[in-house]
């Protein structure tokens, strides 16, 4: 025998399900009398959704002066939680797009989730750069509309990129979460038995009947904005990142945040999946779809783009020295050592230091310590963000000129309030949507496969891997 | 299963290939036409040497990372391809003395090897290399190459010969083993690479800096490596080896990655431009003022059409990348533009009045080219041209396209 165990892939449903126990695990969400427990949560979601409200409507009344900038930290939470929010949903697209272009099957068990994550967490993000102008009813002013005054946003500005490429993405994603949806959505309206669900649902679907033309038209269709998406993925981030780097202030202007806002970006949105993952098949019992293997597979990316994000603190700091400009060796140093060390080391404990236990396989399959894992990779990029913001503001050219930045409780009751916001469409989601793709996941069991079936009598036949014995003689 | 793919062909390369042979001796008169050249002017003997040393370097080194990741993640789209990456890796550790003539050209290649910019006072005396001395100077160059080369020079042996033990002992078990190898090494690969990047060519304007040329440096290297894939699966073929077990499916995938690729690559070179022009930092833009001026910046249009436009319009197409005309072609430009690249990167060093070509930079790219792929045959020959054992092999040969 092999000092080395081979060990067949997994398969990527569990359990014995078939096509109709598929369908009646994964609809009957939708279909059944909505939870109490539901409810509850619904009621947490709006009350923090309310606190979003007020807190936003105070600023409307107040102006900017409530939230805890000051100068010279002139950009605080508002642009660290945009950030943060858009990085998150990286993942809905990279996971729906980037690998299905890759042909990673198991992407079929969350994609769905992961979308649907994707797009509530662009909502949150959007809501920053919408409120922080100061004054909100000439925002319009953001957009290219001939006016008298001859006023135009600056084209040149990364910050008007920004609102092109996240509406782009927002609106692709958008676009390829519903494509998806449709032949789920007639799976719902068929098995619907109130007259409300059967219109609702069949108005959403398209009038889809599961035709031959209707998947040839949706595979293309499918292909097409999964090669949309792509480089959405890529460029959305690459833009925020821009908003900083093209600047000359020390410790945003450098090279490589292009590559690194993305990895960080997807390791932060990976995260988030993992968090409503776990929680959500376990109140939902989906863990014959969502496995451990997937979740083993998930913290295989965490690692990695943890590790990418590590590489790029790695050669800023290096970089930062080798280059020989004071200023960017002194902000380097300050953040490490300086008024902010402490978020500085929070960041680089989280982000570098914490991915790394999934080195470990069975560390990877642990569900509490990727749990855990998952939520301090995004309190850690929230650090990140605001590292990159605040240190490098707060200690600018002129020491004369320096403050110390803390944000006020407005600050705070926004941040905590998009989460209502958040919530409150993830809740709506699970309630009305199939939570998988579940067409997909059908596509990807061994029944779907013909190869599967016996030629003549046309009976299922389980595949089998036959591991070969091991020659202990060379040939 | 009843339609297990078997293979027809054979997988031996001819053991009485001439090709080896011939290509060591093109490696040989081109070095040794070289080293003549290095008397004449030893400048221009050392810098043409590393421009082509760079270029097929580059090429081991994306094999290397290819092989790991293709562990790593379990992958069957390119089994039938992995002997010839692993017959690249495996050459490395010989490779490296082909760094050697690199550390005796320290003082003609790296300005900041010169001894009179560290004194103080002194009116050679410069403050910004001085302060990257501990960094920049010839001891701790020295060896960063040998950790570099005994790393990928390890790497590259491993996979190699724990995929023939694969072939020999039928053991499905190793694939484990090499998985155990890429994960490790995939993180030091990331690094080595990068500082091997700052080494090679970052620090011979030893003022400029970029946080990006690691990542850049990668980029254009793997870009380069899939035009090289095709072109050596187009030989074998043409050779009328292996014809029914890599089937046009197969280079399907290698033009999309080379698609993929393309566009990496742009996104990498476009942005570390971007953000210097925007910044527009004097110490920054000078590395790209110098290379956009006297005939310099001709080399730089080059490869924004050749290397990005032209191939990313073509190859879009997903005919085009079925048709071995187009995919051969868009090959051969993008490994041009590449030397072309490394050269626009290196070169105007020493050429910072204006562009100038010399024949040692063809003798030099011909010696090392020869050497380097005389080398690769020489390995490729020994072994089975697939991993034929290899527990994915199944699923790679019983590939169809995805409508």
């Amino acid at each position: 025998m092999s000092k080395y165990q081979y060990v067949p892939e997994p398969a990527l449903v569990k359990g014995d399900h078939d096509f109709s126990s598929l369908t009646r695990l994964v609809t009957d969400i939708n279909l059944r009398e909505t939870p109490k427990a539901w409810y509850l949560a619904m009621m947490g979601a709006n009350a923090l959704l309310m606190l979003m409200v007020v807190a936003i409507g105070y600023l409307i009344w107040e102006g900017t002066g409530i939230w805890g900038l000051n100068n010279p930290v002139g950009w605080g939470w508002a642009i660290i939680n945009f950030v943060w929010w858009v990085g998150i949903g990286h993942a809905g697209t990279l996971i729906s797009a980037i690998l299905f272009l890759f042909r990673q099957d198991w992407r079929t068990a969350i994609n769905r989730f992961a979308e649907a994550m994707t797009i509530f967490a662009v909502m949150c993000a959007g809501v920053f750069p919408a409120i922080h102008v100061g004054r909100i009813w000439v925002v319009y002013w953001m957009f290219p509309i001939p006016n008298q005054m001859a006023m135009w946003p600056n084209f040149n500005s990364p910050l008007l990129w920004d609102v092109f490429a996240v509406s782009t993405y927002f609106t692709v994603s958008l676009l390829f979460w519903y494509v998806g949806l449709v032949p789920d959505l007639a799976t719902i309206r068929d098995r619907a038995t109130d007259k409300i669900r059967k219109v609702a649902y069949g108005i959403f679907s398209l009038g889809w009947t599961g035709s031959n033309r209707h998947w040839w038209n949706y595979e293309k269709a499918y292909m097409i904005l999964a090669g949309l998406a792509t480089p959405l993925v890529l460029s959305v981030h690459t833009i925020v990142s821009f908003d900083f780097a093209v600047s000359m202030i020390p410790g945003w202007h450098t090279t490589i945040f292009p590559p690194y806002f993305v990895a960080g970006a997807i390791f932060s949105g990976f995260a988030m999946v993992l968090t409503l993952m776990i929680v959500a098949r376990k109140i939902y019992g989906m863990k014959d779809i969502m496995t451990d293997d997937h979740m083993e597979k998930m913290n295989i990316v965490i690692l990695v783009t943890g590790s990418m994000v590590g590489f790029a603190y790695i050669m800023e700091f290096f970089i930062a020295w080798y280059s020989g400009v004071e200023y960017e060796k002194a902000i380097f140093m300050l953040r490490a050592t300086g008024p902010y060390a402490w978020a500085y080391w929070a960041m680089m404990t989280c982000n570098v230091f914490s991915p790394q236990f999934f080195w470990s396989k069975k560390l990877r399959r642990s569900v509490g310590f990727t749990f855990f894992i998952s939520i301090v990779v995004n309190i850690g990029m929230w650090f990140e963000r605001f590292v990159i913001t605040v240190t490098s503001l707060a200690n600018d050219y002129l020491p004369s000129s320096w403050d110390y930045y803390s944000p006020t409780i407005w600050d705070v009751m926004t941040y905590v309030g998009t989460f209502g916001l958040f919530f409150t469409m993830f809740l709506l989601f699970l309630r009305f949507l199939p939570m998988i793709a579940l067409a997909e996941v059908k596509a990807v069991i061994p029944l779907a496969d013909p190869h599967n079936y016996d030629e003549e009598t046309n009976e299922y036949v389980a595949p089998k891997v036959e591991v070969p014995e091991p020659q202990s003689e060379k040939v | 299963m009843s339609h297990k793919p078997t293979i027809t062909d054979t997988l031996q390369f001819p053991a009485d290939s001439k090709v080896p042979g011939a290509l060591f001796g093109v490696g040989a008169v081109g070095l040794i036409a070289t080293i003549i050249g290095y008397f004449l002017d030893a400048d221009q003997f050392f810098f043409s040497y590393l421009v082509s040393f760079t270029f097929f370097s580059g090429i081991a080194l994306s094999a290397l990372i290819m092989v790991m990741l293709h562990h790593i993640t379990k992958s069957s789209w390119g089994v039938v391809f992995r002997r010839i990456s692993e017959s690249f890796t495996a050459n490395i550790w010989i490779w490296a003395i082909f760094v050697v003539p690199i550390l005796f050209g320290i003082h003609n290649l790296y300005h900041w090897s010169h001894p009179e910019l560290l004194e103080y006072g002194t009116e050679e005396y410069d403050k910004i290399v001085s302060g990257k001395s501990p960094f920049l100077n010839s001891t701790f160059f020295i060896i960063r190459q040998v950790i570099y080369f005994a790393i990928w020079g390890f790497l590259g042996y491993k996979l190699h010969k724990v995929s023939v033990q694969m072939d020999e002992t039928n053991d499905w078990g190793l694939s484990a083993l090499l998985r155990k190898v890429s994960a490790p090494g995939i993180l030091l690969f990331a690094f080595t690479v990068a500082f091997a990047g700052f080494d090679w060519l970052m620090s011979l304007d030893p003022h400029w800096f970029s946080t990006m040329f690691g990542v850049y440096f990668f980029a254009i290297n793997f870009q380069a490596f899939w035009p090289i894939m095709i072109l050596i699966v187009f030989y074998l073929h043409k050779q009328g080896l292996l014809t029914n077990t890599i089937r046009q499916v197969h280079i399907y995938d290698l033009g999309a990655w080379f698609f993929a690729f393309t566009v990496f690559y742009a996104y990498i070179a476009f942005s570390q431009f971007l953000l210097i022009y925007y910044a527009n930092l004097p110490e920054e833009t000078l590395w790209y003022y110098h290379r956009m001026e006297g005939g310099w910046q001709y080399l730089l249009y080059g490869s924004l059409i050749f290397r990005f436009a032209v191939p990313f319009l073509v190859l879009l197409n997903r005919e085009a990348k079925k048709n071995r005309m187009i995919l051969g072609g868009m090959s051969a430009l993008v490994l041009i533009i590449h030397f072309a690249e490394i050269y626009w990167i290196a070169m105007p060093t020493l050429y910072d009045h204006g562009f100038s070509f010399s024949w040692m930079d063809i003798t030099a790219f011909l010696g090392l080219g020869g050497v380097f792929f005389g080398l690769f045959f020489r390995q490729f020959k020994q072994n089975d041209m697939i991993p034929k054992n290899d527990p994915k092999l199944e699923d790679c040969l019983s590939k169809s396209y995805h409508q």
